[in-house]
């Protein structure tokens, strides 16, 4: 009889520790599931040390086999030993989330902190089993679990072939004997099979920050914690033990799939359903919208989403967004929606996004779809400066136990992997540095460790060197620890710890879940994605100011559209701080797109990506726009899908489109493909779809090259996937920053500059900018200037006048005390300045920033005297005029002089161009300007000079590198190629002031110097610093 | 100008490099190399580099990674002050045979104090061409200037001024020039001299001393009367390491060492005065007995535990010499001594440190002796300490150490161990042997090369004495024996 239980006995592992578990468990969580189901076993938990990090990823794995999977988590409580908790049903997964968030809560980040007294409340739907630390922990302790516990408590043995194994043996059969407990065999399972041993070993290394040799104290003995099979465990239990799994198993019934997402019922009012409340709310809201009515195709379309959001049940999800962004409205804070369901008439009437549908009515394909059965997709992009507002208004409607960040899982890459094998290796950093610069990680051809060992042969020949290699490889895609998503909420109607545990952010006042969002995404959980987005800061500040200073009251959606001057000035490649398109790259092809209408500008923003260059479809795009080449379709199918890019595909909802038209992919299988294209870097998993793509549209009676290039923009978009549904919501914010800048140039520098950190110029290259187009900035003055930069009208028009948040090292609230006492007619003396409450610090910062000027002279006269000003403030009857002590000794700065110490000490300066002072001195005789370029022949030989303000070495163009310079007339492109940049390395890669001798290449607007000679232009600003008349330098 | 005091400065911008330079083969000393120092929080920096480095690209200040960019074979070492100040003292004793008043610098420079030296050298240019004589054995990269200030030298030699002038006002015309860089002003204050448009030494000197001392302070006055020359603050000049040495006629020859006895207490009365003085203990010695023909015999005494008093260090030696042979007949005997420890510093770290554990004053007085007389009786090194480590491996799990530098480690781990392990194991016929308890599965050691795969039992053979055994690969060894 018992011979027969054997043989139908199939095991059941309790306790797996995953890599979620960081730096303990050895194995990815869908390792475990595929040994089991290889080992036959016919149950698996899934217990991370006090998370549940790791289950959502065994569950996908798990979830269309035969085995079955338990939900569970292990603590180690000093006093008792381990105690590993299994959920039996929903309310026992909830239990086991709120016992995990609480021992969360009481510990710092990553850590957590249990007793005993927490095991005997509200675990009434769990399993419990033990493993006591030692005799006495069992004796003290075993009546308090059992009274718990009751029959859901067991004593877990494990044998891993350990000194102690039998000594153990007898203790448990004691235990047993004394409680009644029943005991389990349950291995400690921290790897699929015994080769995971040394990896194992490396992060109990890694965790200590040591090297495997010194933590061998803390190493396991031996290999014996993988995967038994049958025959291994009923060699090593007795089978009224292993049969005792069984019993657990059974007793266990939850599974992932129950976890449904409840949203916040709060949103809708009484009288309403959710239904009823969206439609009342959507159309409301097209009244708005659509002043002069509804058109039929569009209300027939708003009429289609409602339903189809009615009929996934999604009502609360658009509910909770309108919510959200109205909060915003009512602050007066910028914000504009995004992502695939965002581009729905639904959307535009909820104000939760800008773009018409009238302008672009193709984008309103891609909303939601049945068959996709995913959760909808919408990003809500808020003004950088003030998003913490909108989260600090979502903690404080939904409560922080119903509101949480999404994690992010930062995970091991080649970089660290390496890093932190090698040191547990004993490598030191020197030789490891030494090693990672041999790698070029653009090369994805040759895997990183051939690259390797083709230049470090002798790496091979060590086995400490094999190793590296070897468990390097295996790190690889660890994950390491939880970070916080960058804003996406996950908001739940109740308690958000009933479906994952909380735990503590690294930032204060943050929580985040353990789930992150793919994790999310799986279990069709919603989060709702805050973000932050400079450029929004920006143009609220150039709305209000051009309210304030033109009287003309504008927001977004009142700014006129398709103004052609602005489309002119893009097209000259006039772009410097227009948001999306003010990069080299972007620069560079807006002559030859020559963008003339919004939709223009949304091509123009997803062209200059990987996906289209790898595609090779932008020089398609390019020659038919300018028609150089007929526009023809291959097929009526590519026809309807690609005709507005003149068949040429760009985005990457066309190109998932052309792979179910042209390819004959499923809607299931082109979403699968969609998912692959997310994270095909990390996973590889993109290449099973290359043979079914390109044979498809072969028997389809495409082009192999048409096929192998749609092929290649998917690999592209892999990287940045980049839809139509986000250009269209970014050319919208495009467009209106290139309204300003030619409208309103001061008004928009002034905003921009207000924003900064922000885009891809620097206070300074700004600032050039807008001197170059007339706008006049004024320099720091206590006697006006604010914090902020600000505006001021002139004779000829609006002026930017500095302000004091350029100047290095200052802090916000001394400069507003001290402006707060500024009289009207200003500061008289340093002595009042000194009065007011500035400290000789800052008076000195001020003086070197030149900014005393009106009131003790030149910054050096300035700095002189405040040096002398006393250290304590002097009651007021001793406060005497040190004017005096000003002394003639003191030069005059010169122009030199003081553009240094503008840029030292502002970062920028209103003074001239550094290269204007080197031509006047005539140091670059024969060297072109900027502006002269364009009167140049086509392939003239000539010089240029200039600081460089950009080195570029894009991916995609490999072998080329484009720097940019700047003189006092504008920006010169140069083109380095390889050879040049390998035979120059010294001024290629350090100088700041860069000569280049080379050619001039002109394509209508579009200029480039290919670059042949290079030199290092240090001398001459050398000269410049050290041109002060009275001295030279001394050799 | 009245009569002026002039110093010189040596300064060594490499010293580091230099010294590494020093010990490759001149086919390595043309490889790129750089040492690298973290400067505030801008990650590290080139801070020396050699000649095919600065050939290549490389320049001081530059930031490692693009130095290694730049040059991707390039080898690249981290700073490190200590090593750098040890070669300076180094450098010090070495030109201390010329110069005696010599002020460390650290880790840099050194000041010299040369007036003294003309007359031996026969003017400066004899000095000069005695330490570049020196100096070129090390070949080590300097900057030599002077100045009628300790500072205005200093000054003049980092910045790189090779100016050995006895003009002072051409020193000062040259300070003048330089920029305020290289002032050796705090950063703070060179920060506010130069936003004060104060950007080289000359336009210091050129302001009033009282309007620098209402802004600046007593110390900003102090340092341009020295940048004058008008203030010369005491120098702390470099004192050599401690030595003992000292010689004594033998008054007859001495054909063996039991000879030397009386002769030896003298010296060692000597060495306890010397000791006493300077409140120091001798750790070893060095003894000479000098021949009438050829090299002098040596006898190295070292001792397990520092000694100054004349009769516990004779015992030992006693001890010592009773082994030795006197192959000639010496004339006279020296002692040289110069591994001192002082006498508070020491503490008793080759005890156990735990109070339970500690034995009585009175035993480790004499378990000290034993060690001394064990030590001076079979020699250096011969005397080792067991350590155990934590290792599963058993061959690993103990180590012999030299006894002066352990410590002992807390007790073992609770495992069944033999108290008797083979040195190696021995291959068995495992029918001889009954199993009685196992197995224990040892799988460790990857990461050193000496990776096992064992399962561990205890067996009982025939006699029924009790081993350790294992089986590895299929086959049996005995281990141990328990009993």
């Amino acid at each position: 009889m018992a011979g027969l239980a054997e043989q139908n006995w199939r095991p059941v592992a309790l306790q797996c520790v995953t890599n979620y578990s960081f730096l303990v468990g050895a194995a990815h969580p869908h390792e475990y599931i595929e040994r089991a189901l290889a080992l036959h076993y016919q149950a698996l938990a899934i217990t991370d040390e006090c998370s549940m990090a790791g289950v959502v990823r065994a569950y996908l794995a798990q979830r269309s086999t035969a085995l079955q999977l338990l939900i569970g988590s292990y603590f180690r409580i000093p006093e008792l030993g381990t105690v590993i908790l299994l959920a039996q049903n929903r309310q026992g997964y909830a239990q086991l989330c709120r016992l995990i968030t609480k021992a969360r809560s009481r510990a710092n980040k990553g850590e957590y902190q249990l007793y005993v007294s927490d095991l005997t409340t509200e675990l009434a739907h769990c399993l419990a089993l033990w493993r006591p630390a030692h005799e006495r922990a069992f004796d003290d302790h075993w009546q308090t679990l059992q009274a718990t516990f009751q029959q859901r408590l067991w004593l877990a043995y494990a044998r891993h072939f350990a000194a102690d194994d039998a000594q153990r043996f007898r203790s448990y059969q004691r235990y047993r004997a004394v409680s009644g407990l029943p005991v389990v065999a349950a291995d400690e399972v921290l790897y699929p099979d015994p080769e995971r041993q040394p990896l194992h070993d490396v992060l109990t290394a890694i965790r200590q920050n040591k090297t495997v040799a010194d933590v061998r104290a803390d190493l396991r003995p031996n290999a014996e914690h993988y995967l038994h099979s049958a025959a291994q465990l009923q060699r090593s239990y007795p089978q009224d033990w292993l049969s005792e799994a069984q019993v657990i198993a059974a007793r266990c019934q939850f599974s992932l799939s129950e976890l449904r997402y409840q949203y916040p019922a709060e949103l809708v009012p009484k009288g309403h359903n959710a239904t009823s409340y969206l439609r009342e709310l959507a159309y409301a809201g097209a009244k708005q919208r659509f002043p002069q009515g509804l058109r039929s195709d569009v209300a027939a379309k708003l009429e289609k989403e409602l339903q189809l959001i009615a009929e996934l049940q999604y009502e609360y999800f658009f509910l909770t967004i309108h919510d959200i962004v109205r909060f915003a409205q009512q602050r007066g804070i910028l914000y504009q929606g995004r992502g695939s369901a965002a581009n729905s008439v639904v959307c535009y009437c909820l104000q939760i996004t800008a773009v018409n549908p009238d302008q672009i009515d193709v984008l309103f394909e891609r909303f939601l779809s049945k068959e996709r059965d995913e959760p909808p997709d919408i990003d809500v992009d808020f003004e950088h400066q003030r998003r913490e507002e909108v989260i600090q208004y979502i903690y404080q409607k939904y409560g922080r136990n119903r509101a949480a960040l999404a994690a992010t899982v930062i995970r091991y890459r080649l970089r660290s992997a390496f890093r932190d094998v090698g040191k547990a290796l004993g490598f030191n950093e020197q030789e490891l540095g030494h090693y990672l610069r041999q790698i070029d990680r653009r090369d994805h051809e040759t895997p990183w460790y051939e690259q390797l060992l083709q230049l470090q042969s002798g790496m091979a020949a060590t086995e400490r060197g094999r190793w590296l290699i070897t468990l390097t490889e295996q790190l690889l895609k660890f994950p390491r620890h939880l970070s916080q998503h960058v804003g996406g909420f996950v908001i739940a109607a109740t308690e958000l710890t009933d479906l994952v545990p909380i735990e503590q952010a690294s930032m204060a006042d943050r929580t985040v879940i353990q789930w992150d969002k793919d994790d999310l995404e799986a279990l069709k959980l919603i989060k709702v994605d805050v973000l932050a987005l400079g450029m929004l800061s920006a143009l609220r500040k150039m709305l209000q100011l051009v309210a304030e200073h033109e009287q003309r009251p504008l927001d977004l959606a009142s700014i006129p559209t398709e103004d052609a001057r602005v489309y002119q000035m893009l097209q000259r490649g006039d772009s410097i701080g227009v948001f999306q398109i003010e990069s080299r790259a972007q620069m560079n092809m807006l002559p030859r797109l020559r963008p003339a209408t919004f939709y223009d500008l949304v091509v123009q923003i997803a062209i200059v990506r990987p996906g289209p260059i790898q595609g090779d479809m932008v020089h398609p795009y390019l020659r038919r726009r300018a028609g150089a080449e007929a526009v023809t379709y291959p097929s009526e199918e590519v026809r309807q899908v690609t005709e507005r890019t003149l068949g040429v595909p760009i985005f990457q909802e066309q190109v998932i489109k052309l792979a179910m038209v042209a390819a004959g992919f499923s809607g299931g299988e082109a979403d699968q493909l969609r998912r692959a294209m997310a994270n095909w870097r990390s996973t590889g998993e993109l290449q099973q779809f290359e043979s079914k793509l390109i044979n498809g549209m072969r028997q389809r009676g495409y082009s192999i090259d048409f096929a192998q290039r749609i092929y290649q923009q998917i690999c592209g978009f892999g990287e940045y996937g980049f839809p139509e549904s986000h250009s269209a919501s970014f050319a919208n914010l495009a467009y209106a920053s290139a309204w300003f800048k030619y409208h309103y140039p001061a008004i928009f520098y002034c905003a921009l500059l207000n924003s900064l950190p922000m885009g891809f110029y620097s206070a300074d290259q700004l600032l050039q900018a807008a001197k170059r187009e007339h706008v006049a900035v004024l320099p720091l003055d206590i006697q006006t200037s604010q914090w902020q930069h600000q505006l001021v009208r002139l004779q000829q028009g609006l002026a930017i006048r500095l302000g004091f948040c350029l100047v290095k090292g200052l802090v916000a609230s001394a400069i507003e005390a001290l402006l707060k006492q500024r009289p009207t007619a200003g500061f008289h003396s340093l002595s009042q300045l000194r009065a007011a409450g500035a400290s000789p610090a800052l008076l000195q910062r001020l003086a070197a920033a030149g900014a005393l000027q009106q009131i003790s002279g030149d910054r050096f006269q300035s700095q002189w005297q405040t040096l002398a000003l006393p250290a304590q403030q002097l009651p007021l009857f001793a406060q005497l005029e040190t004017q005096a002590a000003a002394t003639a000794n003191l030069p005059r700065p010169t122009e030199v002089q003081d553009i240094a110490a503008d840029y030292r000490v502002l970062g920028a300066s209103t003074r001239r161009h550094p290269l204007a002072l080197l031509r006047e001195r005539g140091l670059l005789r024969g060297v072109k300007r900027a502006a002269e370029l364009s009167s140049c022949r086509h392939q003239q030989v000539v010089c240029v000079a200039g600081l460089v303000t950009c080195r570029q070495r894009p991916g995609t163009a490999s072998g080329v590198t484009f720097i940019t310079l700047e003189d006092e007339t504008g920006m010169v492109n140069v083109v380095i190629w390889q050879a040049t940049a390998r035979s120059q390395r010294q001024p290629y890669l350090t100088a700041k002031l860069l000569k280049v001798h080379g050619t001039v290449e002109i394509h209508g607007d579009v200029i480039h110097v290919i670059a042949g000679r290079l030199v290092d232009g240090a001398d001459l600003l050398a000269q410049l610093s050290l041109a002060a008349p009275r001295s030279r330098d001394f050799h | 100008m009245k009569q002026t005091k002039f110093w010189w400065f040596l300064a060594l911008p490499q010293l580091l490099l230099d010294e590494q330079l020093s010990l490759q083969s001149l086919e390595q000393q043309q490889q790129p190399q750089i040492i690298c120092a973290n400067r505030g929080n801008r990650g590290p920096q080139v801070v020396q580099a050699n000649a095919a480095a600065q050939a290549a690209g490389i320049q001081l200040g530059m930031p490692a990674v693009t130095a290694s960019t730049l040059v991707p074979d390039v080898h690249q070492r981290p700073y490190e002050r200590e090593r750098e100040e040890a070669v300076l003292r180094r450098l010090a004793q070495w030109l201390y045979q010329d110069i005696a008043h010599i002020a460390l610098y650290p880790p840099q420079g050194l000041l010299l104090e040369v007036q003294h030296l003309q007359r031996l050298y026969g003017g400066y240019q004899g000095v000069q061409r005695q330490l570049q004589r020196r100096l070129r054995r090390l070949a080590v990269q300097v900057e030599l200037a002077a100045g009628y200030s300790p500072l205005a030298a200093r000054i003049l030699a980092q910045a790189g001024i090779a100016c050995l002038s006895t003009d002072a006002q051409e020193l000062q015309n040259a300070l003048a020039q330089l920029p305020l860089r290289y002032s050796l002003l705090p950063v703070t204050q060179r920060q506010q001299l130069e936003d004060a448009g104060i950007e080289r030494l000359g336009d210091l000197l050129r302001l009033a001393v009282s309007e620098l001392g209402v802004r600046f302070g007593r110390d900003m006055v102090n340092y341009v009367a020295e940048l004058r020359g008008e203030l010369c603050p005491p120098q702390q000049y470099f004192q050599p390491p401690l030595k003992f040495r000292e010689r004594l006629d033998l008054l007859t020859e001495a054909t063996s060492w039991q000879q030397l006895v009386f002769p030896l207490r003298r010296l060692l009365q000597q060495l306890e005065a010397f000791l006493q003085s300077r409140q120091l203990s001798v750790n070893a010695f060095v003894l000479l007995a000098h021949h009438r023909e050829g090299a002098p015999t040596r006898v190295r005494v070292a001792f397990a535990l520092p000694l100054w008093r004349s009769r516990d260090v004779q015992q030992l030696v006693q001890l010592q010499l009773e082994r030795q042979q006197l192959s000639t007949p010496a004339l006279e005997l020296s002692l040289h001594a110069d591994d001192f420890t002082e006498r508070q510093a020491r503490t008793a770290q080759w005890c156990p440190t735990t109070a339970a554990d500690a034995p009585s004053s009175q035993q480790t007085h004499a378990l000290r002796s034993l060690f001394g007389k064990l030590q001076a009786r079979l020699g250096e090194g011969a005397l080792q300490q067991a350590q155990a480590l934590t290792d599963w491996r058993p061959e690993a799990a103990q180590q012999w150490l030299p006894r002066t530098a352990t410590q002992l480690a807390g007790p073992p781990a609770q495992l069944p161990r033999p108290l008797w392990l083979l040195t190696s194991a021995e291959p068995i016929d495992i029918a001889q042997w009954q199993l009685h308890w196992g197995p224990e599965r040892i799988q460790s050691g990857w990461w050193d090369g000496q990776a096992i795969d064992r399962d561990y039992y205890i067996a009982l053979d025939a006699q029924q004495r009790q081993g350790w055994v294992f089986r590895s690969q299929g086959a049996w060894y005995l281990h141990g024996w328990f009993s």
